[in-house]
C-alpha cells in the first residue's frame, strides 16, 4: 500500500555522495493543485492510499475526519483547505501521508498525489522570510531541483496551527 | 551492596507501612490504651527501620528508630500515649513520607535531618511521656541513653508456644501422634533483630522442619508469617519422630536465627471454655512486661481471636503458597490492548462471514464464531477485573486529612467512610484521588458550619462528613456528603453578579441547579475569606473537568441548612463497552448501552411542541426529543410521515429521546482515543473500529442531554 517512487540510480548515488559532503535533507514531494510541496521525510511514518474517512461533526472544515491505520484512529486534515486551495477531489492518485512528530501522535494529511523523494542540500534551499500571509507562514523555504521549485512545508507550524484552532 | 533492584519493593512496602502507621496512630488517638494498636505500630515502625537501614537511607532509619523507641516504652508501660505525642508522631510520619517521596523521585532520601522531630521524640522518652519544650542539649544526651534500655526491654526471650490456641482438630492430631509413638514439640523461634528477610528465614525454618515431621499449627498463622506480619518471634507445634536435639539442630541450621526454644508439647487437661481463650492469650502476650489493665480488657480481645481463626481451620499448617503477584501496570495495559485487538478481529470475522452469505457450512462457522465471541467476552471481563483495584488505596489517607483539617480550621468533625472495597479501573483510581480530596476539603471548609453555629442551629456540635462508594450498574458512584449548611443559593447568585458572571436579571430567573453549576465555573469561589484549605478559586472547575476526562459526571444535591451531597459517577472501565450501533443519515454511531433505557417506535403525530421544543409523551413521562441528524449536521433522510425510531437515554434522573434512522444492533466496542490534534466536540466521547475496518464515533449521550 505504501507507494513512494524509488529514486533512480544516479540520484541515489548523488545523494549518497552529497551526504558525505554537505548537510542534506530528504523531502517527499506531494502535488497539491498546480504546486509541488516538500515534506521533510523524518516526519513521515507512512503513506497510504485513500481509505474510508469518518467525518467528525462540529470541527474545523479542513479536518476531514478520522481514519483507521492498523488499529489506530488517526485524525486527517486536508492540506488543500489548510493552504486555502479549493476542496479536494478524490482520485485514484489521492494519498494520505501519515505524519508522526516526536510526541508519537500521528495525523494524516490528504494530498492530490505523491510524486517522488528529492534530496536537497542547504545550498539549494532558499529560506523565505516570515510573512503573515495565510499560505506562506506554513513554509520553511523554497527548494530548487532540476529547474523546478518546491515549496517546503514547515510541518511543526502546520500542526501547531491545527492544535490551536 | 547494590540495592537498586529492591528499590521498587522498598517503595511499595514503605508506603504500605506508612499507611498502616497512619491508620494505627489514628486508632491510637481514639483508644490510647489499646495495646494491640501499640504493638502494631511498633511492628510497622520496626520493619520500616529495618528496610530503610538495608537500603542505606540513614536519615529515615534514624527517625523511625526514634519513633520505635517511643513505642517500645509505651509497650513496656513506662508511660502512656498523650494527645501531644500523636501530633509529633503524625509530623514524623509526614517527614517519613517526604523521604519516601524523595526516594521515589531521585532515589535519594534528601538532606532534611528533621532534627526537631528527633529532638521532640527523644524529649518524650526523656520526660517519660511528658511533652515539654525541648532543651536541645538534654535531648541529644537522651537520645543515646534511651535507645539502649528500650532495646533491652523487649528482648526478654522465653518460650511462647503455650500461647498457641489449639483447636479440636489439632488436639486430635497431637493425641494421634502420641498414640502412634511420635512426639509433639512446642517450638519458639527468635529471629535476629538485624534480619531483613524475616519471612524468608521463617520459611526456611518451616522447610527444615517439614523434612522431619509436620507443623500442625503456628502463631502467628502461616499466612501472616509469610506476609512478614510478625515481630521477631514465632511459635509452632510440630509432630515428629525425631528427638528434641534433632529438631533444634534443624531450626538452628537456618542462618540469622537467634534463639530456639524447643520442648515436648503437652496438651492441657481439658479444653478451656471458648470465651476465655482470647483473654488469656492476650494476657500472656503481654506477659514479659508488667501487666497493664488495658491489655486484658474485652475490647482489645476480639482482634487476636479473629486472627487465630484461620490457623485453627487449617489443621495442616503448611506455609501457604502466596497467591498474589505484583504486575507492572504496563504489562496489563499491553494485555488489555491485545484483548481489544482480538475483539476487533472477532468483529471483523463476524462481518466477513455475514458478507460471504450462508454457504453449506454456514451454521458450523456461526457456531464457532459464537463460541469465539463468548470466549473473548469472558477474556475481556477477566482482564478488566485484573485491572480493577479497590478505591481503598486512595481514600485511606482521608481520615488523616480530615483530622488535620479539623485542627487547622478549629472545627470538630468526623469522617465516615463506607465502600472502601469498591473496585474501579486502575487508571481511574489513580486519577480520582485529587478531585475527592478537593471535595472533602470543600465540605470541611465551606460545608460544615463552625461548632457554635451548629449548636445554635440545634445540630450536633461535631460535624459529619460522609464518603460513600458503591457500584450502580456499569457505574461506580462516589458520594461526598456533609451535614453542614448546604449551598446558599442566594449567596452564590450574589457572588455571580459581583463577578459579572451573570446579570441581576439572569439571577432572577435562574433555577437552583443553574446556580449550583456556577460553582463549577473557573475562578468562582464563595468562601468569604481565602484560606489555605480551599478557596483559591481553583477547585471545583478542576474537579469537574478531571471527572469528565474520566468519562464521569458530577451531580450536586443541595438542601439549604441541612447539607449538600456531591455525587460522582464513573464508568467501571474505560477501554471496552457494550454499545448499540445506530445509523443516522449514512453515518454509523455507537451509543453506550449503559445509558439506554428503552427504544420506542414513535409515529410523527405523537411528537408535541412544548415551548418550541419537541417532546413525546411515553407512559406518563414527557421526554424531550433530540434529532441526532440536526445535532450532528447530517442531511435528513427523506422519510416524511414514517415512524421514528427513538432511543430513550438517561442521565442521572433526566431522560431524553434520540431520533435515529436505523438500528444495527448491539456490539462490543473498543474505545480508541482520537488523538490530540483535533478538539472533538463534547458529544463525541471517542471512536471505535468496526469489524470492516471503518471508524465509527461513540456518542456521549450525557453531553447531549
Amino acid at each position: 500500500m505504501d507507494e513512494v517512487k524509488v529514486m533512480d540510480e544516479q540520484q541515489r548515488n548523488e545523494s549518497l555522495n552529497r551526504h558525505v559532503e554537505l548537510d542534506t535533507t530528504q523531502f517527499i514531494v506531494a502535488q497539491l493543485g498546480g504546486e509541488q510541496y516538500g515534506i521533510d521525510i523524518k516526519y513521515i511514518s507512512n503513506i497510504i492510499r485513500m481509505s474510508r474517512i469518518t467525518r467528525v461533526p462540529k470541527v474545523s472544515d479542513y479536518i476531514v475526519g478520522v481514519i483507521n491505520v492498523r488499529g489506530v484512529v488517526i485524525p486527517t486534515i486536508s492540506l488543500r483547505l489548510k493552504m486555502g486551495l479549493p476542496e479536494d477531489e478524490i482520485t485514484k492518485k489521492t494519498r494520505i501521508i501519515i505524519l508522526t512528530l516526536e510526541q508519537h501522535e500521528s495525523i494524516g494529511v490528504l494530498v492530490d498525489e505523491v510524486k517522488e523523494v528529492v534530496t536537497l542540500d542547504e545550498e539549494h534551499i532558499e529560506r523565505v522570510g516570515y510573512e503573515k500571509d495565510d499560505k506562506e507562514r506554513f513554509l520553511s523555504g523554497i527548494g530548487k531541483t532540476e529547474g523546478r521549485l518546491i515549496s517546503l512545508l514547515d510541518i511543526t507550524s502546520v500542526l501547531a496551527d491545527v492544535m490551536e484552532s | 551492596m547494590d540495592t537498586s533492584q529492591y528499590l521498587d519493593i522498598f517503595l511499595d512496602e514503605s508506603k504500605e507501612h506508612l499507611q498502616n502507621l497512619s491508620d494505627q496512630i489514628m486508632e491510637l488517638e481514639q483508644n490510647p490504651e489499646n495495646m494491640d494498636t501499640v504493638n502494631e505500630i511498633f511492628r510497622a515502625a520496626h520493619s520500616l527501620k529495618g528496610m530503610a537501614g538495608t537500603m542505606g537511607y540513614k536519615r529515615m532509619q534514624t527517625l523511625t528508630h526514634d519513633m520505635e523507641n517511643v513505642f517500645s516504652e509505651v509497650r513496656n508501660g513506662t508511660f502512656k500515649v498523650q494527645p501531644g505525642m500523636i501530633d509529633i508522631l503524625f509530623r514524623s510520619l509526614d517527614a517519613l513520607e517526604e523521604y519516601v517521596d524523595n526516594i521515589q523521585q531521585t532515589t535519594e532520601e534528601g538532606t532534611n535531618d528533621n532534627q526537631d522531630l528527633i529532638d521532640a521524640l527523644n524529649s518524650i522518652l526523656k520526660n517519660n511521656g511528658e511533652i515539654k519544650p525541648i532543651n536541645k542539649a538534654e535531648s541529644a544526651a537522651a537520645a543515646e541513653t534511651s535507645a539502649e534500655p528500650a532495646a533491652e526491654g523487649k528482648d526478654e526471650k522465653q518460650p511462647k508456644w503455650g500461647e498457641i490456641k489449639v483447636s479440636d482438630t489439632e488436639r486430635m492430631l497431637v493425641e494421634k501422634a502420641y498414640n502412634e509413638g511420635l512426639k509433639a514439640y512446642g517450638i519458639t523461634v527468635y529471629v535476629e533483630e538485624a534480619c531483613v528477610l524475616k519471612a524468608a528465614r521463617a520459611f526456611l525454618v518451616f522447610k527444615a522442619l517439614e523434612k522431619l515431621g509436620e507443623v500442625i499449627v503456628s502463631n502467628p498463622t502461616a499466612q501472616d508469617i509469610e506476609d512478614e506480619k510478625f515481630d521477631l518471634t514465632f511459635s509452632l507445634i510440630f509432630i515428629s519422630g525425631s528427638t528434641i536435639d534433632e529438631v533444634r539442630a534443624a531450626v538452628k541450621s537456618v542462618s540469622e536465627i537467634e534463639e530456639v526454644f524447643c520442648d515436648t508439647y503437652q496438651l492441657e487437661a481439658a479444653p478451656e471454655p471458648e470465651h476465655k481463650k482470647p483473654e488469656q492469650e492476650k494476657a500472656e502476650d503481654a506477659s514479659p512486661e508488667p501487666p497493664k489493665p488495658a491489655a486484658a480488657t474485652p475490647t482489645a480481645a476480639p482482634a487476636p481471636a479473629a486472627a487465630s481463626k484461620p490457623a485453627a481451620s487449617k489443621p495442616a499448617g503448611k506455609p501457604v503458597v502466596n497467591r498474589t503477584v505484583r504486575v507492572d501496570i504496563e504489562k496489563l495495559d499491553n494485555l488489555m490492548n491485545l484483548v481489544s485487538e482480538l475483539i476487533i478481529a472477532k468483529n471483523s470475522l463476524i462481518a466477513a462471514t455475514a458478507a460471504e452469505g450462508k454457504g453449506d457450512n454456514g451454521n458450523a462457522v456461526n457456531e464457532q464464531i459464537e463460541y469465539l465471541e463468548s470466549v473473548t467476552t469472558n477474556l475481556h471481563e477477566s482482564v478488566m477485573k485484573v485491572r480493577m483495584v479497590p478505591i481503598e488505596s486512595v481514600v485511606a489517607k482521608f481520615p488523616r486529612m480530615i483530622r488535620d483539617l479539623s485542627k487547622k480550621l478549629g472545627k470538630k468533625m468526623e469522617l465516615y467512610m463506607t465502600g472502601e472495597d469498591t473496585e474501579l479501573d486502575r487508571t481511574v483510581v489513580d486519577e480520582i484521588g485529587d478531585p475527592l480530596m478537593h471535595m472533602l476539603r470543600n465540605s470541611a471548609d465551606h460545608g460544615l458550619e463552625p461548632n457554635d453555629v451548629r449548636v445554635a442551629n440545634g445540630k450536633p456540635e461535631v460535624g459529619s462528613i460522609f464518603l460513600d462508594a458503591y457500584q450502580d450498574g456499569n457505574n461506580v458512584v462516589i458520594e461526598v456528603r456533609d451535614d453542614g449548611g448546604g449551598i446558599n443559593i442566594e449567596a452564590v447568585k450574589q457572588k455571580g453578579i459581583e463577578r459579572g458572571t451573570i446579570t441581576p436579571e439572569q439571577a432572577e430567573t435562574m433555577t437552583d441547579k443553574e446556580v449550583i453549576d456556577l460553582l463549577f465555573m473557573p475562578s468562582f469561589s464563595t468562601a468569604k475569606k481565602v484560606s489555605d484549605v480551599s478557596g483559591r478559586g481553583v477547585g471545583l472547575d478542576v474537579v469537574k473537568s478531571k471527572i469528565e476526562s474520566l468519562s464521569g459526571e458530577v451531580e450536586v444535591k443541595n438542601s439549604f441548612g441541612e447539607g449538600s451531597a456531591w455525587i460522582i459517577r464513573l464508568p467501571l472501565t474505560l477501554a471496552i463497552i457494550q454499545a448499540l450501533m445506530v445509523v443516522v443519515g449514512d453515518e454509523k454511531y455507537a451509543i453506550a448501552l449503559g445509558s439506554i433505557q428503552t427504544i420506542e417506535d414513535v409515529s410523527p403525530d405523537e411528537i408535541k411542541l412544548v415551548q418550541a421544543k419537541e417532546v413525546i409523551h411515553i407512559r406518563g413521562t414527557v421526554i424531550p426529543i433530540i434529532r441526532l441528524n440536526r445535532v450532528l449536521d447530517i442531511p435528513p433522510r427523506d422519510e416524511e410521515g414514517q415512524n421514528l425510531t427513538v432511543i430513550i437515554v438517561k442521565k442521572g434522573d433526566k431522560l431524553a429521546g434520540l431520533v435515529v434512522d436505523e438500528l444495527i444492533g448491539q456490539q462490543e466496542v473498543v474505545i480508541k482515543s482520537m488523538g490530540k490534534y483535533i478538539k472533538v466536540p463534547k458529544m463525541i466521547s471517542g471512536a471505535t473500529i468496526l469489524g470492516d475496518g471503518e471508524v465509527a464515533l461513540i456518542l456521549d449521550t450525557n453531553a447531549l442531554i
